[in-house]
């Protein structure tokens, strides 16, 4: 096994048993992670973006949901293990900041006890060894005044300041993997940009590999190496980041990129917007899920899904039948 | 260029600062009335306790002077129609009627609520199991029930009713408390938790018992009020602690019959009744927002 790869992820697939049918939320994913690299996975609601982190993580209900394939985390296969089996990697090698700092701490336990928790039950410090650490963490996570907010209940914290909290206890073991299932989507724009910047300096600090799922382009632009388009509960497109923004190939990234508003654009211009809707996940079709909203879909591409195939660019992969021209094709008409 | 920066840069700090507003934490005082409850319920208890200690008259005893007679010097609460002291009657009784009370909820509460919290955090099969069982059991009349088991469990003692009416109330709590820990089961910072590697035991002491502790103080409390007039309405058809032993329930339940007569009769058992729930309540309502930390104190 390559040892730079933290992460690989092979024909994940993630299917509920739901009364109306199997709703496969997750299908035939795989990608790979380096050490120390930031990846983005994107895609609009309802693409699976969620549950596919959760699957990584191993969090799945306990019934009623099937899950095939493999998820390699730094050697440990996550899936079909014990939960027990699980817990000994959970927060040494990943770990999770979720969606909406509101919920995701607990409401009457005081916010330096929810780090130093963690603390003293993994790495089995003493209670005065915990509370010193926590506080340290609290500080690297931009936290004033460390010591008078380790006694704070998560009540009395702003959004942008539990998300912080958040972060601080996920990095409790130093994990060699950060989940971030859409940090900011809870949090102010200019708080946004805070907590962002904050998982960059910190996955240099603790050498961690950072996967941030989003729905906001803007939010992986910039921050990540590599992103993953997700639609329906597969991956449509992978690549490297100036890849996939410059020369994407499959048309619902480019639907994707075209929808999101520019700071250049002239006032009142109307946003974009992909036509149609997400499918329904209970009645997907044999043919590429993208089909009915697609400008090029073709009959093919009604009945035959699409694999993955590679483009020019090593590394960069799409499943469309029908790709938008490469930048190098497009130069040599 | 790099005054631009440094403004750009104090800007940034100012906005921290500002996302970082003190909210006080201050507890809400607990107020005399709070300390005049606990005075309450302490007498009640310590009369209770000490009922033959304390200078209190026999409640056994018939003063055929006094029948039916209405407060005096020497029945302060008067007598009933055997010619009996109420007020010794109502300090005996208290006895029998927090006894029963707290010991039927202790049993209620000691199966129903770790049944419930498991249940709700497992689901799947032992959730199924247990949960079908307890709604049989509340399809059925508690009542019932109740008087079922006690009309053949004689002869009748004061524990065998708290037996009894502890059982009876187990599919209740465990209704009240599955129902509570599911909401918060799958809050994400219970998930949070998980995924750090907190054990399952970890999770429902610390991070579900403390979330669902105040709706189960709540239901304690109004149980302890429900179990006691559920004594007096055993008591009405003779199926609680054996007569003469006095209870706040039969004693209510023994006037009725005489009410026209001597209104008083009913009046102090039911007043004291009233003020011991009344006082259970007020200190459970004021702890609990004594304690609350969930919400931003201004």
């Amino acid at each position: 096994m390559n040892p730079d790869k933290l992460l690989v992820v092979k024909d994940l697939a993630t299917t509920f048993n739901t009364s109306a049918g199997p709703l496969p939320a997750v299908g035939g994913v795989s990608f790979d992670l380096n050490k120390n690299e930031t990846l983005g996975i994107v895609g609009e609601s309802g693409s699976g973006k969620t549950v596919l982190a959760r699957t990584i993580m191993g969090l799945q209900p306990r019934t009623n949901v099937a899950v095939t394939g493999s998820v390699l985390l730094n050697g440990h296969e996550m899936v079909g293990v014990s939960e027990a089996e699980k817990r000994k990697y959970w927060g040494t090698e990943v770990a999770m900041v979720f969606q909406d700092p509101m919920t995701s701490l607990n409401p009457v336990m005081r916010i330096g006890k929810q780090i130093d928790e963690t603390l003293r039950v993994r790495l089995g410090m003493s209670k005065d060894a915990a509370k010193a650490r926590a506080i340290e963490l609290l500080e690297l996570v931009g936290i004033p005044s460390p010591t008078q907010r380790y006694g704070a209940f998560p009540g009395q914290l702003s959004g942008g300041m539990r998300q912080r909290v958040v972060i601080a206890t996920a990095l409790a073991c130093s994990p060699k993997l950060l989940m971030a299932d859409e940090p900011t989507t809870g949090l102010d724009v200019t708080i946004q940009a805070q907590i962002l910047n904050l998982l960059e300096d910190l996955k240099e600090q603790f050498h961690m590999s950072v996967v941030l799922i989003t729905h906001d382009l803007g939010v992986v632009a910039t921050r990540t190496s590599r992103i993953v388009v997700m639609y329906a509960g597969r991956v449509v497109e992978i690549g490297t980041t100036r890849e996939v923004f410059t020369n994407h190939r499959m048309p619902y990234t480019r639907a994707l990129l075209e929808s999101s508003p520019k700071v250049s654009n002239p006032s009142h211009t109307r946003l974009v917007t992909i036509p149609g809707r997400p499918p329904n996940l209970l009645k997907l079709s044999l043919g590429c899920s993208f089909a009915p909203r697609c400008a090029y879909a073709t009959n093919q591409c009604h009945q035959q899904r699409p694999e993955l195939q590679s483009a020019e660019e090593p590394g960069h992969s799409f499943a469309c039948w029908n790709p938008l021209p490469s930048k190098r094709e497009a130069a040599t008409r | 260029m790099s005054e631009f920066i440094q403004e750009t840069e104090m800007a940034q700090e100012a906005l921290l600062e500002a996302s970082m507003v003190e909210r006080p934490e201050k507890n809400q005082p607990l107020g005399p009335m709070f300390w005049i409850c606990v005075g309450w319920l302490a007498l009640n208890i310590i009369g209770a306790i000490f009922a033959n200690v304390l200078p209190v008259q026999n409640p056994l005893n018939q003063d055929y002077n006094f029948i039916n007679s209405g407060p005096s010097l020497h029945h302060i609460f008067g007598t009933d129609d055997l010619g009996r002291d109420i007020f010794a009657r109502i300090v005996y009784g208290s006895r029998v009627s927090i006894a029963v009370g707290a010991g039927s909820m202790l049993i209620g509460f000691g199966i129903g609520a770790p049944l419930g919290m498991l249940a709700a955090y497992r689901r799947g099969r032992f959730d199924t199991f247990v949960t079908t069982v307890m709604y049989v059991f509340l399809a059925f009349p508690a009542i019932i029930a109740v008087i079922a088991v006690l009309s053949f469990w004689t002869p009748r003692s004061m524990f065998k009713i708290i037996v009894v009416i502890g059982f009876a109330s187990v599919p209740l709590v465990y209704r009240v408390i599955r129902t509570a820990t599911l909401a918060i089961a799958t809050k994400d910072y219970v998930i949070a938790a998980k995924v750090q590697g907190a054990t399952d035991r970890r999770i429902l002491m610390k991070e579900l018992l403390p979330n669902i502790a105040p709706i189960g103080i709540s239901f304690l409390l109004i149980g302890v009020a429900t179990v006691v007039t559920l004594e007096g309405a055993l008591a009405f058809l003779g199926l609680s602690v054996n007569p003469p032993t006095p209870s706040w329930g039969n004693m209510i339940n023994e006037s009725r019959t005489i009410l026209a007569e001597n209104p008083w009769l009913v009046l102090f058992p039911s007043l004291a009744l009233c003020l011991f729930l009344l006082c259970l309540n007020f200190i459970g309502d004021r702890v609990r927002s004594h304690f609350d930390v969930t919400e931003v104190k201004l």
